[in-house]
Parts: structure tokens; sequence; C-alpha cells
């Protein structure tokens, strides 16, 4: 397992090798709830264009950093950028610069598809042209047409999750966040949305929030594991998942020889 | 900009997609029906009873000076209004933020280049519009008898505007109250009962000092709208529904931050 880089970059829209994406660091980053410790001291940093698997049990904290890193919640302490800019206190930049699709679909049952597809791009800033020109884009890359004018709350949970993806994707964000997005899916289903991600897998940054480790190692070239909100292990998806016994980084108690830290020496 | 029109047009289709809203102005339209031509019914009785002279201590034609079309019809259908806006009010309102809480797509929403000023603005301009939906739907007969009597159209704006300013200050406790809750049925018990307890503190006077209890009617909805019945547009009864609302606005703000540290 190779633990991340650092580079001085820190914005970059376009890096390296014509990769685009955005830049996510953070430092230390800890989130409490109370007496529970749900993201404990957890120093990352993902690279531009990079597709980064978040692995962990139920529980471990995955959903608590994607939503510190969206500026959903403030971490109790620590620092966190993305491009440079901090969620706590440009959340504004940082909201500019990502699509974030969550873990169950965030949908509003009595509005049709484009509706809700208009109202996220003009959440976003679009408008005219360029919001109708994105709308038709997603609806035509997420097979939506033929459910555009139906009301959200009567598609089923795969169409539901499209669309979610769908919004994400409107903007053509350089970072891109989803959470569990074959959750609840049938296999059909899940192959599909695995083939949407596999394309977007360069374009820009991916943090792929999953448990399910097949669709880790199809998709991310690096991964993170959390338990009990403490990164356990960093490093290639071959190499952290390949050995075959990568289950007992989920929940094997004594962790401490596992623990691979991030250091700023090493590619991704 | 674009994103606060963006959010406004969705909030607008989702209460105009909402059975609840139609329902409401439904319920609105009917009552303020059935109680402006019974209170009208009531006092033309006065008047024939008064102009025929079969109440015995007046002269013929005399007219005693409270049975007027103001006092007998407007003050109590607006005192009515006032109470059916209560309970109708908070059930479009608890929706607002609740709801959005418990479909997880506050998330979505503060995740997008919308400021919570933004959404709040949004929201609270979406219940104002309902505010004046319900108020339209009401103000058909109370419109035309005004008209025809000859009571006039400063007196109707006045009465619609003390109806609309109490809307407003309604539908601002019940999106602070959503704004705070869990859940739309804790939203909407908690606006019931915030709404009920300041429509009017003068009968804590009795218990309390001159000074508190001057402040506790100077806090409660009823002497603020009371007036606008009268035809008396007063800027100290405004800037009190003004002011309220203002308070309900920073307090739904501050419930988006508390989301971020709870």
């Amino acid at each position: 397992m190779s633990s991340s880089s650092a580079s001085d970059t820190s914005s970059s829209e376009t890096v390296g090798a014509g990769l685009r994406g955005a830049r996510v660091t953070s430092t230390q980053l800890t989130r409490r709830f109370g007496k529970y410790l749900a993201v404990d001291h957890i120093d990352l940093d993902i690279q531009p264009g990079e597709t980064l698997g978040l692995l962990g049990a139920n529980g471990a904290g995955k959903t608590t950093f994607i939503r510190l890193v969206t500026g959903y919640l403030l971490p109790t302490s620590g620092e966190l950028s993305i491009d440079g800019f901090s969620p706590v206190s440009q959340p504004q930049e940082v909201h500019r610069r990502l699509g974030y699709a969550a873990e169950t679909s965030r949908v509003y049952p009595e509005l049709p598809v484009e509706s809700f597809l208009r109202f996220i791009g003009g959440s976003r800033g679009m408008r005219g042209h360029e919001l109708k020109d994105a709308v038709l884009r997603v609806m035509a890359r997420f097979e939506l047409e033929e459910v555009f004018r139906r009301p959200m709350g009567h598609l089923s949970k795969g169409y539901q999750q499209r669309v979610s993806l769908a919004q994400a994707f409107l903007t053509d964000p350089p970072l891109l966040i989803v959470d569990e997005p074959t959750s609840g899916l049938d296999p059909y289903q899940q192959a599909e949305v695995r083939d949407v991600l596999e394309q977007a897998k360069g374009e820009r940054t991916i943090l792929l929030c999953t448990h399910d480790l097949s669709e880790a190692r199809a998709l991310a070239t690096r991964v993170a594991i959390l338990r009990r909100g403490k990164l356990v292990a960093l490093g290639p998806t071959d190499e952290v998942l390949g050995d075959g016994d990568s289950l007992r980084l989920f929940h094997e108690e004594d962790i401490e020889d596992d623990i691979e830290e991030p250091s700023a020496e090493g590619s991704a | 900009m674009t994103a606060l029109l963006a959010l406004l047009r969705k909030e607008l289709s989702i209460l105009l997609r909402s059975p609840v809203t139609y329902l409401t102005l439904t319920f609105v339209g009917t009552v303020t029906a059935l109680l402006f031509f019974d209170y009208l019914r009531h006092y033309n009785q006065l008047l024939f009873l008064y102009t025929s002279n079969s109440m015995g201590s007046f002269e013929l034609g005399t007219i005693p000076e409270y049975i007027n079309l103001s006092d007998q019809v407007f003050v109590p259908l607006l005192e009515q209004l006032a109470l059916t806006f209560i309970a109708v009010i908070p059930l479009v309102t608890m929706r607002s933020f609740a709801e959005e809480r418990a479909r997880g797509t506050d998330e979505l929403l503060l995740t997008t280049e919308l400021t919570p000023e933004k959404i709040v603005i949004a929201k609270f301009l979406t219940a104002y519009v309902f505010v004046s939906l319900v108020l339209f739907t009401s103000i058909l007969y109370p419109a035309a008898s005004m008209l025809r009597t000859g009571i006039g159209l400063q007196h109707l704006l006045s009465v619609y505007l003390g109806l609309w300013v109490l809307g407003i200050g309604l539908a601002s406790i019940g999106l602070a109250c959503s704004a705070f809750a869990n859940n739309q049925l804790i939203a909407a018990i908690s606006a019931y009962a915030i709404a009920l307890i300041i429509f009017d503190l003068s009968w804590v006077q009795t218990f309390a000092s001159e000074s508190v209890g001057y402040a506790l009617i100077a806090m409660s909805l009823h002497p603020h709208f009371v007036d606008f019945a009268e035809g008396l547009i007063i800027a100290q009864h405004l800037a009190y529904f003004v002011g309220l609302a203002a308070v309900c606005a920073a307090l739904s703000r501050l419930s988006l931050d508390l989301i971020r540290v709870k």
C-alpha cells in the first residue's frame, strides 16, 4: 500500500497529464457528535482526476466524512480544503466545484424529472441555453428521456438513483461525490450506474463512498478504509483489497499494525 | 439571483401541486362566505329592527352608532378569519423546512450555490404568496359588499392589509417552527401553540405588573390587527408584523446553521 501524495498545487481544474478535477485535502479532520467520535483525525489527500474509494462498514464515518467535505457539517477540529477553499469559511466556492449524489436519492416526489433538474441547474447558477443544454445532456447520458415528465415519486428506485446522479453531473463539476450509488439497486441497474461512473473516471476527481468491495475494485484507483472514524488503510486499490483478506480491515479489533499513515511521499 | 429564482420557482411549483393548498383555499373561501353572510344577515336584522322602531326605545329611523357595517360585520369577520388563519396556515407552513429535513433534500439544497439566506427568503416568500392566495379566496364577498355599500376602497384595503399582515405573521411563526422541527406534526403543533398563546396576552395583565402587562400586550397579535378592521392603518402595527417576520426569518436562518454544528 502506498500513501497519498501531496503537491503544492492547490487549485487544479486541469492538472498533470490532462487530468481534470479538484484536489481535496484533509488534515487531522475530526468530527464529534456529543461524545461519539464519528471522524477521528483523518489525514487524506485526494489528487485531481483520482477516483478514491472510501470504504468501511456501516457507521464507520464515511457519510460524515463526505458531509464534512460538502460543508453540510462543520468539523470539530482539523482542516479541510477543496482546491484551496475551505467548506467552513468558503462554502459557496466549494459548492461551485461540487456534484453530490447522496446515499438515498434526495428527490422531490411532486416534481417531474425535468423540473427537478432545471431547479438543480438553476440553484447552481445556470440559466437560459446553458441550463437547457445541460439538462438535455444529462437526460441523454442517464437515459431519462422516457420519464422526464413524470413526477419523481412515481419512478422506480433505479430511476430515482439515475436522477440523483444526473443532477450531480449537471454542472460537469471537477469534484464528484457519490455516496453508495448502487445501494438498493438490482444487478442490472448496478451495472448501469457503474458504467456511468467508469466513464466519468479521469474526467474529474471522484470520491466514491461504498461498502461494496467489488464496486471499489472496479472503479477506484485508490481506496481509503475507515473504521470507527479512523483511517485504517490507504493505498492503491489492488494493494489494499488485493490480498483476499481485506474484510479484516473492516472489523478487526487490533488495527494498529494495519494503519498506513498518509504521508507527503509516494504517488497516487 | 438565478439560484434564488430557481428555488422560488421550485417552492411555488410544489405549493401549487399540493392538494393541501387547494383544500385550504377551499376551506377558507367557504368559511369566509358563511361567516360573512351570517354577520351580514345579523346586521340586516338589526337594521330592520331599528328602522322599524320595534326596539321601542329609539325614535323611528334612528340607528345607534354601533350598528354599522364595520362594527357588526367587518370587525367580527376579521377576528373570526384571524382564528381561521391560525387553524390553516400552519398546515401549509409545517412542510416547508421540516419536510426538506425528513426527505434529506436539505442536504441537497445546502450543497448547491444557494446560501442559507436565499433558502430562508425563498421559503418565506412562498409562504407569503400562499397567504395572498388565501386572502384572494376570501375577498370576493366582502369586497363586493363594501364597495356597494359605500364604505369604500380605502376601508377595504385597510381590512385586507390587516388580514394580510396577520397572515404574514402567522406564516412566519409557522416557518420558524418548521425550521426547528424534525417532523411536520411537531412543526404544526408548536406553531398552533405559539400563535394561540401570543394571540391575545391581555389576560396576563391581571396578574402581572403594569410594565410586564404592557409589554405582553405589545407582543400580542390581536391588538395589532384589530385597528385595521376599523379602517385605520397604523405604522406601529405594520412595524410589529414586519418585526415578527424578521425575527422568525432570523431564527430560521439560525436553524440552518445549527444543522452544521449539531
